[in-house]
């Protein structure tokens, strides 16, 4: 047992840190770390610098153009990051489709799609939810029906997240109508721009426009465009849900988050207050043994000697604890965290209302964090796969 | 980063659960807690294992182990059920002999090692609750040696124990920090008496009362060596509990899959089976800690005292859900006294208050908050 980082790792670490406070541009950090709302070309700026330095993959193995870091290292720059304020990679791309593609892919694919996205250049959505599809995802119904050398795609994602932006779509889609559900979904990759595809959005409680319905009306995909085996893509999918373990804790962020809940409350005068300090303190002791959790796992990756399965212990975790530092910021404003104005969460804006530049992104953070209970698997959907490795049954 | 056990770290914990398996049944364990939960002849069992001796420096006839050997120990006397005293007589007693001048720590910590001696720190007063500064019983200073009045409360083994490791303030107010000596009284000294009880886990504790009686001082300065001691005995209560925690679910999930109502498991029922995952949280949540509060009581005192009351929270809440909820997950058998997962939940409810309950270390962690927190903060 030894909760230490290696030499090596802690100058890897003070490397990392340099490099970000030298690189990180400072209106973006200032957004970030005030909960203002980012603009595409804030994140994709920030993408690009990453990009550049080839570390948007930075989980990537080295033969695929990724730095090969360990599991350690890769936490330790995702902290450096979230701690200065970078804004969260847009996972869709590097993170989430790039692995399928690595694993699955032919090279072909992998020279046409991987280099786009190691850069930044491309923007990536994500294909998976339907409106009758959320929880039970393999009940999906967009079909892709082969058509000579092409796909004919039809039906409706939701929930795409910042698919307005989206230049590439990675999708399940039904491609067999027989069997089990999962055995008759293909993994495939379209081009947004292609005629027939129609994005919506969608404004969820906090006013804010982050998600998205994509309408997919006899759109022409080549067939080239699928990944793997057809009928395969649920394995790919599972695939690339077990790839990021500890990613989806967040807690590098959530121990930022603390700190702001601090400021805040201080800020207010209730940092003082015993009743308020306390769940200050709960929240706090919450963090600290989430990152135990998450290192625990990390550790045991790195070692491969034994494997942790705690995934979905993490996600519930991780997202109840996002939930709880936003509702402690709103509660620590209190009265102050009632005005709505949509422009008070752009930079710079200098409201006419008390307490604007702190307590106007409260509750809108508040009422967005609700989601992360729900998306990635809702926490009701992780206890009852829980209960299954618990029970065995 | 290594969250692993050493070979002989393990060696350690099998010759431990061994001797449970073999030694420390249920039936055996049930029988000494009707008779009033007298340990000490176990207390000698786990002296032939060399368990007392386990914190004892080598030149003073002990093995010189470490935080997370103790651990190690810690989790199997858990997951057995074991009600000896070990904690306080063979971990967290030595801690603070480590204050003691050297003639001291040569008069008394051979004989723990051997288990000849059974010294148990004597704290809490009736009032007093959980802080280590609210210390009434007094010292004074006589002729060639020290003499001390007060009461103690709630001493653990205080019957079967030889000697008493006491808190008396020299000078200063009540609640200072500051005045506070530590001194060895042995039970046989003339103004000693003890009132024993059983206690509610199948033990035995009681009150200590002094009235002038003689004593030998550790330290005249011995707040910062309870302090550290009494950490000694979270991490190790920390440990306990995560064996506790992990033989009362084992048998939780059992009990599932075969107890059969409406023709069907248990484990079959979606509220019960979301209820073991929410328990399976708390165990893991808990373990995490566990391993934190040992690895961290090394730190400079600072450090070291923040991380140990986040690591009582953390245990204090998972231990009290999973005994609860274990019990409700049972069902009726789960809270009849013939039911060994029963007297598992009972411990772990003693165990949330040994050595600071949640509230106490939740007001620890909130007076010592800084502005960043994580597990290298």
């Amino acid at each position: 047992m030894d909760l230490n980082f290696t030499p090596e790792e802690l100058a890897f670490r003070a490397d990392i840190h340099q490099w970000v406070a030298g690189n990180l541009p400072k209106d973006i950090s200032h957004k970030v770390l005030n909960a203002l709302r980012l603009s595409q070309s804030d994140m994709q700026r920030w993408a690009k610098i990453l990009g550049a330095k080839g570390w948007l993959g930075y989980h990537w193995p080295t033969q695929f153009g990724g730095p090969g870091w360990t599991s350690i290292q890769r936490h330790l720059f995702e902290e450096e990051c979230a701690l200065a304020g970078s804004p969260r990679i847009v996972p869709f791309g590097p993170v989430m489709v790039a692995p399928v593609i690595m694993a699955f892919g032919t090279p072909a694919q992998h020279q046409r799609f991987l280099p786009g996205i190691a850069s930044g250049e491309v923007w990536w959505s994500q294909g998976y939810s339907e409106p009758g599809s959320g929880s039970d995802l393999a009940s999906l119904k967009t079909r892709a029906d082969r058509r000579g050398d092409k796909y004919i795609v039809n039906g409706q994602k939701t929930w795409t997240t910042l698919g307005q932006y989206g230049e590439w779509i990675f999708c399940l889609v039904r491609t067999g109508h027989e069997g089990k559900p999962q055995t008759g979904i293909s993994f495939l990759l379209i081009d947004m721009k292609s005629p027939g595809i129609t994005v919506r959005p969608i404004i969820t409680m906090d006013g804010e426009h982050e998600v998205n319905e994509v309408f997919f009306d006899n759109v022409e995909v080549p067939a080239e465009n699928l990944i793997g085996e057809e009928n395969k893509g649920w394995t790919y999918a599972k695939f690339l849900l077990s790839h990021e373990r500890t990613g989806i804790a967040d807690v590098n962020r959530s121990k930022r988050e603390l700190e702001r809940v601090k400021r805040i409350a201080k800020a207010e005068g209730v940092y003082d207050d015993a009743r308020f300090r306390d769940q200050i303190a709960l929240l706090e002791v919450d963090i600290v043994t989430l990152e135990m959790m998450v290192l625990r796992v990390l550790a045991a990756e790195k070692s491969g000697r034994q494997s942790l399965d705690v995934a979905g212990l993490l996600k519930i975790r991780g997202s109840e604890i996002q939930q709880r530092f936003s509702e402690l910021m709103m509660l620590a404003a209190g009265p102050m965290s009632l005005p709505y104005q949509h422009e008070a969460m752009e930079a710079g804006w200098q409201g006419e209302f008390a307490g604007a530049a702190v307590c106007a992104p409260l509750a809108g953070t508040y009422f967005n964090m609700r989601k992360t209970t729900i998306y990635g698997g809702s926490n009701e959907v992780q206890r009852n796969i829980i209960s299954q490795t618990v029970l065995g049954a | 980063m290594d969250f692993e056990f050493t070979d002989d770290q393990n060696s350690l914990r099998d010759a431990v659960a061994r001797w449970v398996e073999k030694g420390f049944d249920f039936p055996r364990r049930h029988a000494i807690a009707k008779a009033g939960g007298q340990t000490r002849a176990v207390y000698a069992e786990l002296a032939e294992l060399g368990l007392t001796g386990l914190a004892v420096p080598e030149a003073h006839g002990g093995l010189g182990f470490g935080a997370i050997e103790a651990m190690v120990v810690m989790e199997e006397l858990g997951r057995g059920l074991v009600n000896a005293p070990y904690a306080a007589a063979a971990l967290v007693a030595p801690t603070l002999l480590s204050a003691a001048p050297a003639a001291v720590q040569a008069a008394w910590l051979p004989k723990i090692a051997a288990a000849e001696a059974l010294v148990v720190l004597a704290q809490t007063e009736r009032h007093g609750r959980y802080r280590l500064n609210e210390v009434a019983t007094t010292a004074t200073s006589a002729a060639g040696g020290w003499a001390l009045s007060g009461q103690k409360s709630v001493v653990p083994a205080a019957d079967e124990a030889d000697a008493f490791i006491v808190s008396a303030r020299i000078r200063g107010a009540a609640g200072d920090k500051a005045g506070i000596g530590l001194f060895i009284v042995d039970k046989a000294a003339a103004g000693v008496s003890v009132k024993a009880y059983p206690t509610q886990d199948g033990a035995r504790a009681g009150e200590l009362l002094l009235a002038n009686a003689a004593a030998t001082l550790i330290t005249e300065d011995g707040f910062g060596v309870l302090e550290q001691a009494t950490d000694v005995g979270i991490a190790a209560s920390c440990a306990e509990a995560v064996g506790a925690m992990d033989k009362l679910v084992a048998l939780t999930i059992e009990y599932m899959n075969t107890r059969k109502q409406f023709g069907a498991t248990l484990a079959s029922f979606q509220s019960l089976r979301h209820r073991i995952a929410d328990v399976k949280m708390q165990q893991e949540l808990g373990r995490s800690m566990s391993y934190f509060a040992s690895l961290k009581l090394g730190e400079a005192p600072a450090q070291r005292r923040r991380a140990l009351s986040q690591a009582k929270v953390q245990l204090g809440t998972s231990m009290r859900f999973v005994g609860q909820q274990c019990v409700q997950l049972h069902g009726g058998i789960g809270v009849t006294d013939e039911y060994i997962g029963t007297h598992y939940f009972k411990r772990l409810t003693m165990l949330e208050m040994a050595y600071g309950d949640t509230m106490h270390h939740l007001g620890e962690v909130s007076a010592r908050m800084t502005d960043s927190a994580g597990v290298f903060a």
